[in-house]
This record gives structure tokens, sequence and C-alpha cells, in this order.
């Protein structure tokens, strides 16, 4: 029996219209996200540069001539602010160094090392995803004020290095496993040293997880809230996120203009790193990594 | 000579033979695991230790008083108010997020103009430091210069005077700002998933007819379960431990309209002065979270995903 009808399923709906619809819903969506994402840095982007009579009086959606300045910088950076994001620059450069050392060391081990309690290490590691930042932050706040840390970058480096681990120490053991042994055997029998074939043969493949775990890093200490507010209570010690709500909520004379511009200052590192590392997050995160 | 013996042959101590790769595997490893005692172990210790003494937080002198502080947070009201409220707002947010960051991953990964460009805006979302969020939040919200206090508070009417001095909308407000932020971690992950799908599985399905739910159905949502199931558990963790979206926010007011288990914690402590009491506070969370990732690991096994 010879059929007229086309191969496989017929829709009532012709392909035609399915495709424009889904094609259509396609375009709204992007549409949407894309006013939702943009939006909120738009609004920080243009109140950074408008007087602060301007902010108070209406709301407008761009700075005119009179009213666009670049005075809520020069105030922000003249005042406390400065000092909470320079401390929090060396916070987390601190955190992203400690943070790929012990993890690129720790993955090269369980990649390449047979020993006993390996098989338990993942399940150590998932489980310090349970660990929440107060309940550790909690007692740590009179543990580091017996050990002399409280109030020190140390300290909180510490604190947040380890809140790190579970994942930048598991993406590194997945990425090592990626990484042919056989490439470092071949260094070994020319008669090199392992640590020559861990430095010339494993590091530079390694590369896409060293800048995942490095982002990580990055995103995890610039971003801290709850150990800085907890563990770097002194006013000249905190970072920017509890130094700049400090702010707010005590008398200093300001409007949010200020903490528009101040906030326009904290987001343009993370943008341009995002921006240009996108392609290694993406790969570190395919390598089927938790 | 130590050096050479142990690339070599390894040793022994007593009963116990250590092979070289055992030695040097360990060695790799012991950062993480002083980190991991410092930064996890010794303080949960610590925490219960503190949990059975009376502390006041001036004057750290500690007078034991054994398990009263457990009976007085079982007993206290706002503790079970706190728990019930963090409840929602975990299961309020993650579900959500879920939602809205899967969506977003679908969309970006079948965009045709502009892809590259909007999926670095929304990676660069997760990257802000989500104290930003909570300050543009609260200009966006101001009742006399807030662009959404004005046009959609007052504009379109759906809220009167200050939507976070609001006893019943103060929490979905939280919510929704934690989303703007963290369903952008869904995203990533899905969108991982689905950029690892061959495309020849689609064109396979379209000769066959398939629709696109179909195609969703039996090709994309397969692939995508298992590190989705991960990334819904680590979300509600997250979810039920943030405390740096609610405090800076409302400092979990009004009243106590927005004070979940952390906040609860930090308010005992540093606000009540009461050290042992915040510490058992911080104790019970620990146990349920404990109790509760257990349980998801067990029922629903995402072992495999995570497994080497």
């Amino acid at each position: 029996m010879t059929s007229d009808r086309p191969f496989g399923r017929e829709s009532i709906i012709p392909y035609n219209y399915r495709r424009a619809t889904y094609r259509a819903g396609i375009a709204v969506s992007s549409v949407i996200i894309a006013i939702f994402a943009i939006f909120p840095m738009y609004w920080i982007a243009q109140n950074a540069f408008k007087t602060r009579s301007a902010i108070n009086d209406s709301i407008t959606f761009l700075p005119t001539p009179s009213t666009f300045t670049f005075a809520r910088f020069e105030v922000v950076l003249s005042s406390r602010v400065l000092n909470y994001i320079i401390n929090s620059l060396i916070v987390t450069a601190g955190t992203i160094v400690l943070v790929v050392l012990v993890s690129l060391l720790a993955g090269y081990g369980l990649a390449r090392f047979e020993f006993r309690g390996k098989s338990y290490f993942a399940r150590v590691l998932l489980f310090g995803y349970m660990f929440a930042p107060i309940v550790l932050a909690l007692p740590l706040y009179l543990i580091w004020n017996r050990l002399g840390l409280l109030n020190t970058y140390l300290g909180l480096i510490f604190a947040l290095s380890a809140l790190t681990l579970p994942f930048t120490v598991w993406l590194m053991w997945k990425f090592m496993q990626s990484i042919p042994k056989s490439l470092e055997e071949s260094a070994w029998i020319q008669g090199a040293p392992r640590w020559r074939g861990f430095i010339d043969i494993v590091l530079p493949q390694a590369k896409p997880a060293l800048i995942a775990n490095a982002l990580f890093a990055f995103a995890i200490a610039w971003n801290d809230f709850t150990f800085a507010q907890i563990l770097l209570p002194r006013e000249e010690a905190t970072t920017f996120p509890p130094g700049v709500l400090r702010l707010l909520n005590s008398q200093w004379e300001t409007g949010y203009g200020d903490f528009m511009a101040a906030a326009l200052l904290m987001i343009i590192p993370p943008l341009l790193f995002a921006y240009f590392l996108q392609s290694y997050l993406l790969q570190g995160f395919e390598v089927r990594s938790i | 000579m130590l050096g050479r013996r142990l690339i070599g042959e390894g040793f022994s101590i007593g009963p116990i033979t250590i092979s070289p790769d055992g030695f040097w595997g360990f060695l790799t490893v012991l950062p993480v695991i002083c980190l991991y005692t410092l930064i996890a172990v010794v303080p949960i210790g610590f925490a219960f230790a503190a949990s059975l003494h009376e502390i006041p937080l001036m004057n750290p002198t500690w007078s034991f008083v054994g398990t009263s502080n457990y009976v007085e947070v079982f007993n206290l009201d706002r503790f079970w108010a706190s728990m019930w409220r963090g409840v929602y707002y975990m299961i309020g947010s993650t579900i959500l997020q879920t939602i809205i960051g899967v969506w977003i991953a679908l969309t970006l990964n079948k965009m045709e103009f502009g892809q590259r460009i909007l999926s670095s805006v929304i990676f660069s979302i997760y990257m802000i430091p989500t104290i930003i969020v909570v300050l543009l939040a609260l200009f966006l919200l101001d009742p006399f210069i807030g662009f959404v206090h004005v046009y959609f508070g007052e504009g379109l009417g759906l809220w009167e005077n200050y939507l976070l001095g609001n006893t019943e909308l103060a929490m979905p407000a939280a919510i929704l700002v934690g989303t703007w932020k963290f369903s952008v971690f869904i995203t990533i992950f899905t969108l991982a998933q689905l950029r690892s799908i061959p495309d020849h599985f689609y064109e396979a399905a379209k000769i066959c007819g398939a629709n696109t739910w179909e195609m969703f159905r039996d090709i994309t949502f397969p692939r995508i379960r298992g590190a989705l199931l991960v990334a819904v558990f680590l979300r509600s963790i997250f979810m039920f431990n943030k405390f740096d979206v609610i405090y800076p926010l409302t400092q979990g007011g009004p009243g106590y309209a927005t004070t979940t288990m952390p906040i609860l914690a930090y308010r005992e402590t540093f606000q009540g002065s009461a050290y042992g009491l915040g510490n058992a506070i911080a104790m019970v969370m620990f146990v349920f979270l404990a109790i509760g990732g257990i349980l998801y690991l067990w029922a629903l096994n995402p072992d495999e995903e995570v497994d080497t």
C-alpha cells in the first residue's frame, strides 16, 4: 500500500507556523531576559553620574548635561569606602592565591596517587557544602579572638578559602583526570623528575581549571558579607560589603547616588572577568563538576 | 636520603606500611585537610561546646549550663517561627530560581542573535556582590525616589507605603531580590549540560517528526536532569543558609517578619549578646541540614552525577 502521507507524523498546525511560533517565543524570551538583566546595571550606572539633587527631585532615566557630574566618585573615593575597597582587594587576592595553590596540589594528588581514604574524600568534600557560613562564623568569632586573628586579613582569607574548597578541589580533581598520564610518563622516561613533569606538562594543560578556580575564588571573596561582617568587626579592617552597609545604616550624610557610584566601582572588575573569561568558566563546568 | 627512599620504595612505622604513593598523595591533600579542620571541624566542635555554656558576649566567661540552651531554643516561639520562615524562604527561592534559571538557559542555548553578549551579561550577574544587589533593591524600593516603588507600588497600586516595612510582603520581596542573582547559578549548570548534547540527536528527532515539546521531553530533559538535581540541592542548602540577602535588606525585620534561622542565630548572638544560645541555634541548624542533605542524597541518589 502506498501512501501520500509524508514521512513521519503529521501535525494539525503546519510546520512553518510552528517554526515561526517557536522562534517568536525564543525572541520574546530573550528580550524579557535582557530587560531584567540589564535594567539594574543601567540604573546603577546612570544614577552614579547624577547630582544629588537630581536624584532626590525626580526619577529620571538619563543624566542631562546640567545634572551630569563625577562628584559622586570624588565623594566615594575620598571617604572610608576607598579603604573598604582596598581591604576587599587584599582579601580577594590572598584568597585567590591560596585557593589556586591548595586546589592544584590536591587535585593533582587525588588524580595521580593511590592512597587510603581517597574514596571518602569526595564525600567529605560534598559534605563541606552543608556548613553554613553563619554556623562557622559564630564559633570562629571567639576562636579568632583567642588566636588574635580577629580583624586580620589572614583570618578572613583562611575562612573564605576553606569555603571554596569543596568546589575547587573537586573541579581540579576531575580536570586532572582528563589529562592523559602518558604525557607525564614520557617525560619521566626521558629523565625528567616528577616536579619537572608537573610544571612543564601538567600545569600548562590545567590552565582552564586554574582560571575557573581563580574566578570562583574571586567571586566568593569579592562577594563575601557574612564572614567579613562577623570576623572583621573593626571599622578600618572591614571589607566593602559590611562596610558599606554600616555606612548606609549610619548617620553618614549621603544619598543613594554615592552608593551607586561605589557599586559601579565594585561591579566593574567582575563584569570584565565574566566577559573575558566566560569560555573558561563553562569549560570548567563542563568537566561534569559539581 | 629520606626523600629518595620515599620516592623509591616507601617505609613502615611499626605495623603500618606507607607506600610512596600513599605518602605523597597524603601530602598533597594535607593543606586541604588542615584548612578544613581549622575552618569546619574545630568550629563545629567549638560551637557544640559553647552551646552547652552560658556566655555573655561582652565578657566571655563560660559557665556550664548543660543542655539548657537547647531547651531554651526549642521553647522559643521565635525559633519555630524562624524555622518555618526559613523553610518558606528556601522553598520559594529554590522553585522560582529553578524555573527562571532553566528558562534562561534554554533561551540562551537557542538564541540566534546576540547570544554571546547576553550570556556575558547573564554570567556577570552571578559575579555581582550580593550587597550591591541589595543596595540597588533598597534604592529601587525607596518610598520617595525609588523607581520600582513609584511606578509599580504607587503607579500600579501593588503595595502602599514602604514594601520592606510590610510584614506580609517583606518576605516575598526578599525572595525576589535573591532570585535576580541566584537564578544564574541554575542557568550556568544547565547551560553547560545543554551545550554537551550533540546536534544530531535533535536532527534525528526532527526527521522522525518530533515536535519541540517532545524533543525537550525525550532528549533535553533526561540530559539535564542529573545536573539539575545537584544544582537544586545546592541551591536549597544555600538559600536555607542565606544570610547576606536578608540581613542587609531588612536586618530580619520588620519585627521578626524576615528572620530566618541564620538571621536568628546572628541576632541572638550579637544583639541579644547570648553567645551560647546563638551557637545552640547554629548547631540545631547544622543538624537539620545534615539530616536533610543525607535524606536527599539517599532518596534521589545524585551520587552518580558526582561519582568518579
